[in-house]
């Protein structure tokens, strides 16, 4: 179990009146799953995936990650812990415009201590398993919305992360690279062993999921 | 890939951003690199002489300027010559030395000269009532001069009063200043074209610090005719006794000339002083505004870069970079504009200095290297006081910035 989330719960102001983004919310995750978060706008997909994260603190509950719990951890902590064993691929793609793709692809090793030339020897790898070996020197406005998402996913791998966050990440790319980008998940998921949750409001990509976590009004419906 | 690449691949990103940022910092380095290069040569020039000169007069026209003893007689109006034979014949007693002077700007090739015409010895030696009167460099070696100097000459150790005591100057030879003689690359026995005509190099001037290294000297005469002003000249340097002085040497000469200006080198190196004063003082004020203005300059175009980079500052957040690096690359961002600023103002100001110095100040200012380890100092610091506000602001960033809103 690499994940274990008891009875959490997130609320908080907005304009004055009390929001529950989620409601007495658990469950628990294996190494090797790849699950998908689905449900309407506002049920809480993205505050889950933020606090599993580590990235906003929940009202109540524990979240534990590989028995570590993560929720009363502090910032320093948390930094590290998603350095080590988070990526993340963003319906944005958050690539930085002034670096290259082979760059955005290191950027998570700006703050690592390994040498220079580990570090292009690790992304080189990436960018051949992302299929963008020609691209290395291409800034992401040279590249097209799939190809910088790929970017994305290289990057997100490039600390050899146990949990891959993904929060829509084909919400930007038109279905035929919407498949190509679930097909490379995927492979990654079934090669790599790399635990994946993924927020979606697509019904074809949330199939790829070996698990699914459907949410209404913060609180889960089905799993 | 580290945080140093990281944040130099960001910081050529703004250039225009760069420039308007570093614009208040690198003016602020600039003026006082500038003010502190000219005031350092004139104070040098001041603590070298000052000493040597001993109590010394000049006579110069009425409307002439004296804030700079070295540059008084350039551009002055002029005074006749007679008013020589008028202090000889007066047999004054503490005049020991005569040294009439004409002096005015002029080009030679590209380069801007002050020529200055001179009396040799063997000139004033030729004069019957000069000679009666001992107004000769041995006489005054035994009466007021330092004397304790191997290499002096007539006992002036000072290089500039040398010059005074010249023994013999021809028609057409020339003593060069040493500045003039590097830039026009100039020997002993070389010549050179002033005004039209040619000149034998006789010597040239070992450095002094003053505006003589910017000075080339001609026979007096030979000055009158080529700059059409005879009869004149721009100044009398008078080596009078020290006790004379303080016996009313001074009042008796005014009472003789009395539409001339008559003051010691004292009392001029004393407004020169002065001068200096106001403008270090100049450089402190000029210290505190680019402490406010160059800061919140930094710290403005820093606030609107932090602005600009929430996204990007969430997702380096997001990956696992902590507070502490997001303030530490703003830090290093700060430290190296200070160093771009301090260098940049310290490149401006050292050529408004070296160009303008000899222009306004009249003496040659050569670039001062320990001011650039100053200019760094203020610049890296007022750069780093002014990120530490948007520094922080910055690490306080939420990294979920660049997730899907709900």
């Amino acid at each position: 179990m690499i994940i274990k989330v008891k009875n959490i719960s997130k609320s908080y102001q907005k304009t004055g009146r009390g929001v529950l983004a989620l409601d007495d919310i658990s469950f628990e995750i294996n190494e090797g799953d790849f699950v998908t978060i689905t449900g309407q706008s506002g049920s809480g997909k993205t505050t889950l995936l933020l606090s599993l994260a580590g990235l906003i603190k929940i009202t109540g509950g524990q979240i534990h990650f590989n028995n570590f719990r993560i929720d009363n951890a502090n910032d320093k902590y948390l930094s590290d812990f998603r350095k080590k064993y988070v990526g993340f691929v963003m319906q944005s793609f958050a690539l930085i415009p002034y670096l290259t793709a082979l760059e955005n692809i290191m950027l998570p090793l700006a703050i690592s201590k390994i040498s220079k030339k580990e570090k292009i020897k690790k992304a080189n790898t990436l960018i051949e398993l992302v299929g963008l070996e020609d691209r290395i020197y291409h800034f992401p406005r040279e590249l097209s919305a799939g190809q910088q998402q790929r970017i994305a996913i290289a990057r997100a791998l490039i600390n050899e992360p146990s949990l891959i966050l993904a929060d829509e990440p084909t919400g930007n790319l038109d279905p035929s690279l919407s498949t190509d980008i679930m097909n490379l998940l995927k492979k990654i998921n079934n090669e790599k062993h790399v635990t994946i949750l993924m927020v979606t409001h697509s019904p074809v990509a949330a199939e790829y999921g070996s698990k699914k976590i459907h949410l209404h009004d913060g609180k889960i419906i089905s799993y | 890939m580290n945080i140093r690449t990281l944040v130099w691949l960001e910081f050529k990103q703004h250039k225009s951003q760069l420039i308007s940022g570093l614009l208040a910092i690198t003016l602020g380095i600039a003026v006082i690199v500038g003010i502190r290069s000219v005031s350092i040569v004139s104070e040098k020039a001041v603590a070298v002489n000052l000493d040597n000169l001993g109590a010394n007069i000049l006579v110069l026209p009425q409307s002439s300027n004296v804030d700079n003893y070295y540059a008084a007689d350039i551009d002055a109006p002029t005074i006749p010559e007679e008013y020589v034979d008028r202090i000889v014949s007066s047999n004054l007693s503490g005049v020991d030395n005569l040294s009439p002077k004409l002096t005015r700007r002029t080009k030679i090739g590209n380069e801007n000269v002050v020529l200055t015409g001179i009396l040799p010895k063997n000139e004033i030696t030729s004069k019957p009532m000069w000679q009666q009167s001992g107004l000769l460099g041995n006489e005054l070696k035994a009466n007021c001069a330092p004397t304790n100097s191997e290499n002096q000459s007539n006992g002036y150790e000072d290089e500039k009063l040398q010059r005074k005591v010249i023994d013999s100057l021809g028609a057409d030879e020339c003593l060069v200043g040493y500045a003039i003689s590097q830039k026009l690359k100039l020997k002993e026995g070389g010549s050179i074209e002033i005004l039209g005509e040619n000149f034998r190099v006789s010597r040239v001037i070992n450095e002094t610090g003053t505006v003589d290294d910017d000075r080339i000297f001609i026979h007096l005469r030979k000055a009158q005719e080529l700059l059409k002003i005879p009869d004149q000249v721009s100044a009398i340097e008078i080596m009078g006794c020290c006790n004379a002085i303080s016996d009313g040497l001074l009042g008796k000469l005014r009472n003789i000339l009395p539409d001339t200006k008559i003051t010691t080198i004292g009392q001029i190196v004393s407004t020169q002083i002065q001068t200096n004063k106001m403008m270090r003082n100049i450089s402190l004020i000029f210290l505190i505004i680019i402490i406010f203005v160059g800061g919140i300059s930094i710290g403005n175009f820093m606030w609107a870069n932090v602005n600009e980079r929430r996204k990007e500052i969430g997702m380096f957040r997001m990956i696992g970079f902590s507070k502490t690096i997001i303030y530490r690359m703003f830090l290093l961002k700060a430290f190296m504009l200070g160093i771009l600023g301090g260098i940049i103002g310290y490149i401006f100001g050292t050529l408004a200095a070296v160009w303008l110095g000899p222009k306004l100040a009249g003496f040659s200012v050569n670039p001062l290297p320990n001011l650039i380890a100053v200019s760094l100092l203020i610049s890296i610091g007022v750069s780093i006081l002014g990120t530490l506000i948007p520094a922080y602001l910055a690490g306080r960033i939420e990294p979920f910035s660049n997730m899907q809103e709900e």
